[in-house]
């Protein structure tokens, strides 16, 4: 409780400063979406852990509902910021980002970090919140793996990134194709999960609503649904969702002072997405957007009676610091993370967005087997 | 009272409208209000009803030749926005106006002079003021605009600011860029991509930077302060002025402020920096010592 009003009267102080609508507005859209992987338990990694291990599908499921209202909520705002989509513009900031080999080792490599550490960038953002003892470790690999992608990306730029293409669907199929065409593959994805999976037999009482809402794990679909919305009125107001835009943003402000940083990196500024420009302002749009995802995930954990704090084992921290290295390196190369570059970027009808998801859960599953075979993986 | 003072101005008149005026002439139906903003999604995400947006680094630009929009890019932008020889345009945008002069430095090449305005203040103080935006983007019906080749006379080239390096030409250059790029302490402000390969600035240039010119609300300075703001600096109108900067977009703010409400002749050099710094064998002033970047 205290910590909501705390959140809400932190966004109306940040809100009246001039030019602090986009603040105000950041830090409360990232409490509810925090609030909201808390309790769906929105973990891109778990819920498909969930499907390979017990052939669960419901987690998917809700993912594929969240892009689906993102979708259609995405196609409202482009519809009327950019009537026609035919040109050579790009609707503003979205996630669109080159098509080609390197951002398929981007999101191999961040799927990889997933198995690793145990959840995705997002996920241990909510985690910490929740008193997790990876957390930390994997947030702070993660810093030290964008360093690693930054002092890498001058030689990929210059082999492939430069040449790729970038693919915006509705460009080539109009809106409604657009729409149509992902809409269709997200049904197909369903239909699919659907097929192979089993649905277990359904437990959990419905329960009083305030029990429903704060107690129990909310089913991933009202989570899917309800990123959909946040990711809309998000793009919308603010900027699309992304919550690496900060966090690699400071690692490079940081690395620059240090002078760890290449003289210059290539190209890397002229694209949108997770750009990790340097900031010079104290509180940033994606700042108050990650510390809003931090707090109120935290709020919610303690109404649930779910933050459990413990110390990290020695397993525990290499895993956290390895994974996060890997997840760092992924998000920085492919200029976002599951949230930039997966779900904003498949949203707003980017083909990088389909790529960067395929080759992320290609990545997770391979590791996750090929750890638990080593018995290194859990 | 200075504000009754400026309204009997007719250069400040001609070229400035303030947020109350505009308010009450939004659906006029001779006016055309544009946005021309620095940051992207800016417009999209809200912008003053009745507003259209111009993209300042595709719409109004040839990007291959680095070079300002030719005739029949021109033509076809204007006639999408709906904008004939008598229309009057008003041109707002974020950042003080900034890229929003830059565009009226566009269209004055073009022939659009004297209806073309700045809200005075931009985006900043009609916000400020609590005025409404909208995010609908308003249809209009296309004009049949013609546009001939522009005229040259507004924009200095990189043998014209040369021959005044070389004192070889009575014409006074301002730099507008901040005090450090024009000492050469650093070559463009942090995380630019256009640079030179030297630091400095051309012989003979002062340095006012571009946002002197402004008030903390982002309206234009009083004429009497804007006169003495330059005057400090040696700059009086009774000679030619070339405004520069880096890439020649900042110093089109100083272009506007200097030739629409001073009514001084002024050129903007949209080389600027850039490609003065990278000339091989002209000579450069650097005061910092940093030339080559080492020492």
């Amino acid at each position: 409780m205290a910590l909501g009003l705390g959140i809400a009267l932190g966004a109306q102080r940040v809100a009246t400063e001039p030019g602090g609508t986009r603040l105000g507005l950041s830090l409360v859209l990232g409490a509810l979406f925090g609030f909201v992987l808390q309790r769906a338990r929105f973990c891109f990694f778990c819920l498909w852990r969930d499907f390979l291990d017990t052939r669960d599908p419901r987690g998917m499921l809700g993912i594929l509902t969240a892009l689906a209202a993102g979708l259609v909520g995405y196609a409202l705002v482009l519809g009327a910021w950019m009537p026609d989509p035919s040109g050579t513009r790009l609707p503003p900031d979205a996630h669109i980002g080159p098509v080609g080999p390197v951002l398929v080792l981007a999101g191999l490599a961040f799927g990889a970090g997933m198995a690793v550490s145990g959840s995705c960038i997002s996920a241990h953002l909510y985690r910490l919140g929740e008193g997790s003892p990876t957390a930390p470790f994997a947030l702070l690999g993660t810093m030290l793996g964008f360093g690693l992608g930054f002092a890498t990306w001058n030689p990929l730029y210059l082999a492939s990134v430069s040449a790729a293409p970038v693919l915006w669907l509705p460009r080539h199929l109009g809106y409604a194709g657009a729409l149509a065409a992902g809409l269709a593959a997200l049904a197909g994805l369903a239909w699919l999960l659907h097929r192979l999976g089993r649905v277990p037999a359904d437990t959990a009482a419905a329960g009083a609503p305030l029990t429903a809402i704060f107690v129990a794990r909310w089913p991933t679909w009202i989570g899917g649904l309800a990123v959909g919305a946040i990711a809309t009125a998000s793009y919308l107001r603010v900027a699309p969702l992304g919550v690496t835009a900060e966090i690699g943003g400071r690692t490079r402000q940081a690395a620059a002072q240090f002078g760890l940083l290449p003289e210059r990196l290539e190209g890397l500024d002229t694209f949108r997405g997770c750009a990790t420009a340097v900031r010079d302002a104290l509180l940033t749009p994606n700042g108050l957007f990650v510390g809003g995802l931090v707090l109120a995930a935290l709020a919610a954990a303690l109404a649930a009676g779910q933050f459990r704090p413990a110390w990290p084992s020695g397993a525990q921290a290499a895993r956290g610091v390895i994974g996060g290295l890997l997840l760092g390196w992924g998000a920085m190369t492919g200029l976002g993370c599951s949230v930039g570059t997966l779900l904003s970027g498949i949203m707003a009808g980017a083909v990088s967005g389909w790529v960067f998801g395929l080759a992320m859960f290609g990545g997770a599953t391979a590791t996750l087997l090929a750890g638990r075979r080593l018995r290194l993986l859990p | 009272m200075r504000v009754a003072a400026e309204a009997k101005e007719p250069a400040r008149e001609s070229a400035l409208v303030s947020t109350e005026w505009l308010e009450k002439n939004l659906d006029a139906p001779k006016l055309r209000l544009v946005e021309v903003s620095v940051e992207p999604g800016q417009y999209e995400r809200g912008h003053i009803p009745g507003a259209q947006n111009v993209v300042w680094h595709s719409d109004l630009v040839e990007t291959v030749t680095r070079d300002i929009a030719g005739p029949e890019k021109f033509a076809t932008l204007l006639r999408r926005l709906g904008i004939d020889r008598d229309t009057t345009i008003v041109l707002y945008g974020d950042n003080n106006n900034w890229f929003a002069a830059w565009g009226a430095w566009v269209l004055a090449q073009y022939g659009l002079v004297d209806n073309v305005k700045l809200l005075d203040g931009g985006r900043k103080k009609w916000e400020a003021e609590k005025r409404p935006l909208d995010t609908r983007t308003p249809e209009v019906k296309a004009s049949t605009f013609q546009a001939a080749q522009p005229s040259a006379g507004l924009r200095a080239r990189f043998a014209d600011v040369l021959a005044v390096a070389r004192k070889e030409r009575e014409e006074q250059i301002l730099d507008i860029r901040s005090p450090d790029e024009f000492s050469g302490k650093v070559i463009a402000p942090a995380g630019v991509q256009e640079l030179a390969i030297r630091a400095g600035h051309i012989p003979g240039s002062v340095n006012v930077p571009w946002a002197k010119a402004v008030n903390p609300d982002g309206t234009i300075k009083s004429t009497a302060e804007l006169k003495a703001l330059y005057a400090a600096a040696g700059i009086d109108g009774s000679k030619p002025i070339i405004t520069s900067c880096r890439i020649g977009e900042r110093s089109s703010h100083s272009w506007f402020v200097l030739s629409r409400i001073l009514g001084y002749p002024v050129r903007n050099y949209d080389g600027s920096w850039t490609e003065y710094g990278n000339a091989v064998g002209v000579p450069v002033v650097n005061l910092a010592g940093t030339v080559w970047g080492g020492k």
